[in-house]
């Protein structure tokens, strides 16, 4: 599946080369490759476990790769990270104990080879009001925030946020998306880790969907729902023809409950149309939508039903 | 470079508003050298009268766990809290962390020293040549450096919980057995002779005695500050991946 947008002929900002991290017996990451490109806002989603801040971590040069290659804005993670050329916030990333939030907001903006005013970092991560407050005696979403400042202090290429609205309440997670895109607007390139599927929907424009280590799709929103199959036909039939059935266009996934059969489909349209055109006439039918979530649901566990087989959405098509 | 000295002056910062800082690192020598300081004048310690022992025990207790105990239980604490972790991702130099700390070590033990040599000469009338008070405090300073280095070896290798209990043991265990709360005889005098803490009241007492300052002395406390500077090392770039 391609990428909407025309590739501009530039270098990637971040590519992935078949890169594997291996712990013990466990392939946290798995022959990751991808490429982001210059301007783009890309959703890393997938489950908890799914290696997305174990990739997170290579690509920031926390962790290094068992195997496969790594570049960051042509270097090295590590070279990159060190130019202050990439703006990271880690889910588990912590902040100095015993100071007051600008001390630490200004030391890490010193720390920058292009740094900010201190008093803009403040106000662009929603923290001015509590410039003043000891950072151990901050709130969840307030802690988030600051986590957040420390990612923006000086001027960058490239934004990493590994699920940077974790407890944050609605208006704060709104405030924060409004201020992410505003940076974005700017022409850098945004990779956030979630498994919030709403805001990889509405955030981003493209979606890589991770399970197991592995990249099972790639898209634009509306193309992963596609891809999974976005609309529901749910019916009942009597008497019922398998292998007619497995065979109808735009068909994802097939299940049969005795009379009772649900269908996902990437058109459901053209399979409902293929099913009366036959001659067959189902009864109760229903036709719903599947929302991005019940989309990347269907993606992964249709991944964790191979196992280890190549996941190939479109075999069905 | 400019990253690490801010870092260091920050990390000064905090110690000098923490109150465990004021507590045992300032207060608990200098208390104990009003309380006890002079209550034995006649009563000659390691070959010097007590007055002048009990000041080089005293700034040296100071100075060691504040390198020791207060820095083990911070680095140990904000590599738990992923605070070393997110100043990996920063431009601050790999060993910017590592440096700042050490710094704000050799600063922040300065005045716990300059404070008790000073108790020592106004409150317990010690009087010596300029050179001997200069000598004595600087073995104090360098000595107790060695415990800094121990500190991040255990702060990068354990977490908290193990930290709190286990640097108070070597702290007592440097201090009892290196004759810091009492002059040590006999075979505890011969096990005290390779501890660092020992070394370091033998360099201030024979500076005080003879005016020499002993090589042995020197070359324990450097072998010391080698095998802690290479656990440390060890523990830094073990944990690497961990943090």
């Amino acid at each position: 599946m391609t990428v909407g947008k025309p590739g501009p002929s530039r270098e990637p900002v971040v590519a992935f080369d078949e890169v594997s991290k291996v712990y013990g017996p466990v392939r946290a990451v798995d022959g990751l490759s991808l490429d982001l490109h210059h301007g783009e806002t890309v959703a890393f989603l997938g489950p908890n476990g799914a290696g997305k801040s174990t990739s997170l971590d290579m690509l920031l040069a926390l962790r290094k790769p068992t195997s496969g290659r790594i570049r960051v804005l042509g270097s090295d993670p590590y070279t990159s990270v060190k130019s202050g050329r990439i703006g990271a916030m880690l889910q588990s990333g912590g902040l100095m104990p015993e100071v007051t939030v600008r001390e630490m907001v200004e030391l890490v903006t010193t720390m920058h080879p292009r740094p900010l005013p201190v008093d803009q970092t403040l106000k662009r991560a929603g923290i001015a009001d509590i410039a003043d407050r000891r950072v151990d005696k901050l709130s969840g979403g307030q802690t988030q925030r600051a986590r957040f400042a420390l990612a923006i202090v000086g001027e960058c290429d490239l934004i990493v946020l590994d699920e940077p609205t974790t407890a944050m309440d609605v208006e704060s997670r709104q405030m924060f998306w409004a201020n992410m895109h505003a940076e974005v607007a700017e022409g850098r390139t945004l990779l956030f880790a979630t498994h919030y599927l709403e805001e990889a929907d509405q955030a981003a424009d493209r979606i890589l969907v991770i399970n197991k280590g592995r990249l099972l799709a790639d898209g634009t929103p509306a193309e992963i729902k596609e891809r999974a199959g976005a609309k529901r036909i749910s019916f009942r039939l009597d008497p019922v023809d398998e292998a007619f059935l497995l065979r109808l266009p735009a068909l994802v996934n097939l299940e049969i409950r005795r009379d009772q059969i649900h269908i996902q489909s990437s058109d459901s349209d053209r399979t409902l149309y293929a099913l009366l055109d036959a001659g067959y006439r189902p009864r109760e039918i229903e036709v719903s939508s599947l929302g991005l979530e019940q989309a990347f649901l269907a993606i992964t566990a249709e991944d964790d039903k191979n196992g280890s087989d190549e996941p190939e959405m479109e075999a069905a098509r | 470079m400019t990253g690490t000295l801010a870092l260091s002056r920050l990390e000064m910062l905090r110690v000098l508003r923490n109150k465990r800082y004021l507590i045992f690192t300032v207060g608990l020598p200098v208390v104990l050298y009003l309380a006890l300081g002079k209550q034995t004048t006649a009563t000659v310690y390691g070959g010097v009268a007590f007055k002048a022992f009990y000041m080089i025990a005293m700034a040296s207790i100071g100075a060691f766990s504040g390198a020791l105990t207060g820095n083990a239980q911070r680095i140990s604490q904000e590599r738990k809290d992923g605070w070393i972790r997110q100043l990996r991702i920063t431009s601050l130099p790999a060993s910017g962390y590592v440096v700042a700390k050490l710094v704000a070590s050799l600063v922040t033990t300065v005045p716990s020293i300059v404070i008790v040599l000073a108790l020592g000469h106004f409150y317990g009338g010690v009087q010596l040549a300029a050179w001997k008070w200069i000598a004595i405090g600087v073995a104090i300073w360098f000595g107790s450096m060695t415990f800094a280095a121990l500190a991040v070896a255990i702060g990068y290798r354990f977490m908290p919980d193990t930290v709190q209990p286990m640097s108070m043991l070597i702290y007592l265990f440097m201090s009892v057995l290196g004759g810091l709360w009492f002059a040590v005889g006999g075979t505890m005098q011969k096990i005290a002779q390779v501890l660092p803490t020992y070394q370091i009241t033998r360099i201030g007492t024979g500076v005080i005695l003879d005016g020499t300052v002993s090589m042995t002395a020197i070359g324990v406390i450097l072998a010391w500050l080698a095998g802690f500077i290479i656990l440390a090392a060890l523990s830094v770039r073990s944990t690497a991946e961990k943090i």
